[in-house]
């Protein structure tokens, strides 16, 4: 999973709405990936970063050099591109757990795959 | 569909024609980039193609004196398109040892052969030679034809085992008499009323074997040669790939057939940095295709199995694509996604009866709606059923409502229903008529307007791909304004004529 997917996910317990958002992330086992680096993909995956999340994530993997916001003209800054690409697409964790920061569920990751399955209790009718 | 979103890799096309279910065309291309062409399912090398027999005013005995004709009549062209064929696999084994930069062999090979005969006449002569290879090379561009949908039947089917290098090795026989040959025939129309294929087989089969010298073999020959018989031609070719270019090298297990989901992703306005999602993935043949085509795109499959999760692991193994594809276990209809998170969704929605009509698939059409975005695209394979239901019921677009109750506090662009985005309405809001519509606990957050409908055949069925777009819910009142307009016309494609050639 890598910590751009890990930035869209949400917990969705039933009553839990928006609260459910971040996931906490624990790594058991996490792979670094060399990925292409593609300057545009990466300047047009930034808009859609959840800041708070990306920074907490890569805190949890002790993951360094993460910036904490886009900087100004971040387009066209082949470093910031670089790092980022570095964490949101290079960063995969392979086994570990989200957990619904409201309601506590734990959602388990196996082979890179989380597994967001509610049973019927859970879900929202 | 396939003719009209044909692409050629680097080779000049000319001369295309289509008719009925077949596509003509000429090009100078090698097999590694016929090998590429996503939305066909049978690539030929053309023999011969005439007009067609004109049954009704023959006697059975003329008929097959005809047939014999095609054989008999001009066996030059016969040798021709079997040396074109030997040249191409060659260059084409050639190619796979030896990394070219070229991007055509053949082109090069033949001149080089020319030139190394070339060698022994004289400068004038040589002149010539080079002279009247390139007038020939426009001559000799090779007549190719492409075939969509079912054209295949049992016995076809059956030939169709063995790998790419079966073909390879056949065109290595030095002499052409050594030739082994199986015939294939399809025949409809009148011809198909008055023979069956194992006769017309039988009687090409023979005249070959008088002509030629060749043997016959059924079970493992160098040479296929299939024939089509029908009321709006007679063609005769050779196949170029023991496996039909709809089985991707780079799929290991598909699911859904691979032309059916290019074709899907083509209509779904991918654009580079897009959030592209297949809620219902199974082994991943949709994103595949996508991935392939689109590759600056952050691509999200999702199911709910384990098994289809790791058949889509080995799919995406084998193609290389690990790192552009994101696989979720997670249900369609409880989606861990925020709102208006996607961009596009593109979904093979599951036939029969495991997935009832109703309930199923309105929350699943729900829970999609959701986290798309608005003026984001939708792209559905739905079944007969499906479509039938979703048309005749709650009429043509469907309204989204949320469980969270936010609004979107913008009112954004109003997709017109023709087809067309418009430029941007500032909506007269109506938010009282539209919330006295819905129930008292949700909000309603946009509509999923139907754009394009296409009928495709999936062999024994029909199914239909259905593109949609979400528009914004406030502005819109059921008392005119810009209600969405009425349901499209759905469209037949010139698709493959199906198991009846009705031409």
């Amino acid at each position: 999973m890598k910590l751009l997917t890990h930035n869209l996910l949400s917990s969705h317990v039933r009553g839990v709405g928006t609260r459910g958002f971040p996931l906490r992330l624990q790594a058991t086992e996490v792979r670094i990936n060399p990925v292409e680096f593609n300057p545009d993909f990466v300047a047009r995956m930034i808009p859609k970063v959840e800041w708070a999340a990306l920074v907490q994530a890569a805190d949890t993997l002790n993951l360094a050099e993460v910036p904490k916001e886009p900087t100004e003209g971040y387009e066209h800054d082949e470093t910031f591109l670089r790092k980022m690409h570095h964490v949101l697409l290079e960063v995969d964790v392979l086994e570990g757990t989200l957990q619904c920061p409201e309601s506590g569920r734990l959602f388990p990751i196996s082979r890179g795959i989380p597994n967001m399955l509610l049973n019927d209790e859970e879900t929202e009718t | 569909m396939g003719s009209r979103r044909m692409r050629m890799l680097e080779s000049a096309l000319a001369m295309v024609e289509y008719t009925s279910g077949k596509v003509f065309f000429t090009a100078s291309s090698d097999l590694a980039s016929m090998k590429k062409l996503k939305s066909a399912e049978r690539l030929f090398l053309l023999i011969k193609k005439q007009l067609p027999i004109a049954v009704p005013s023959l006697s059975r005995g003329k008929i097959l004196n005809e047939i014999q004709r095609l054989v008999n009549d001009d066996p030059g062209s016969w040798l021709k398109a079997i040396l074109l064929w030997k040249e191409l696999l060659e260059c084409d084994a050639k190619r796979e040892k030896v990394s070219q930069r070229d991007t055509n062999p053949l082109k090069r090979k033949v001149g080089e052969n020319e030139i190394i005969i070339a060698k022994k006449l004289k400068v004038e002569e040589i002149q010539m030679v080079e002279e009247s290879h390139r007038e020939g090379q426009r001559d000799r561009q090779p007549k190719y034809y492409l075939e969509q949908g079912d054209a295949i039947t049992k016995t076809e089917e059956l030939q169709e085992q063995g790998s790419q290098n079966d073909l390879v090795k056949a065109a290595d026989t030095e002499n052409l008499e050594d030739l082994t040959f199986r015939v294939s025939c399809r025949c409809s129309g009148n011809i198909g009323k008055a023979f069956t294929t194992q006769e017309v087989g039988r009687v090409v089969g023979t005249a070959l074997m008088k002509k030629f010298g060749w043997r016959a073999d059924l079970r493992n020959p160098h040479l296929e040669i299939f024939m089509h018989l029908s009321d709006a031609y007679s063609v005769v070719g050779i196949p170029l790939f023991r496996v039909p270019l709809a089985s991707r090298t780079y799929i290991q297990t598909a699911g859904l057939r691979s032309t059916i989901a290019w074709a899907m992703a083509s209509i779904a306005e991918i654009k580079a940095g897009a959030l592209v999602l297949d809620p219902m993935c199974g082994l991943g043949t949709i994103l595949v295709e996508a991935a392939e085509e689109w590759p600056d795109v952050y691509y999200m499959g999702a199911d709910v199995s384990d098994s289809q999760l790791l058949g889509a692991c080995d799919n995406l193994k084998a193609a290389g694509l690990v790192d552009k594809i994101n696989l979720l276990q997670v249900s369609v209809t409880e989606l861990p996604l925020p709102s208006q998170s996607v961009d596009v969704i593109i979904s093979d929605i599951p036939f029969g009866k495991k997935f009832k009509l109703g309930k199923d698939i309105k929350s699943i059409l729900q829970e999609m709606g959701r986290v798309l975005r608005v003026g984001g695209a939708m792209v559905l394979l739905l079944s007969e059923d499906h479509h039938r239901h979703l048309r005749d019921c709650g009429g043509s677009s469907i309204l989204l409502t949320s469980r969270d109750n936010i609004t979107d506090p913008e009112v954004k662009m109003l997709l017109s229903p023709d087809k067309k985005t418009g430029p941007s309405d500032t909506a007269s809001p109506s938010h009282k008529a539209s919330s006295s519509r819905c129930p008292s606990t949700v909000l309603p957050c946009g509509w999923l307007v139907p754009l394009e409908c296409f009928k495709v055949s999936l062999g024994k069925t029909d199914a239909f791909i259905c593109k949609y777009k979400k528009a914004h819910a406030s502005g819109l009142s059921p008392a005119g304004g810009l209600e969405p307009g009425p349901q499209p016309e759905t469209a037949t494609l010139q698709e493959s004529p199906g198991l009846q050639d009705s031409s």
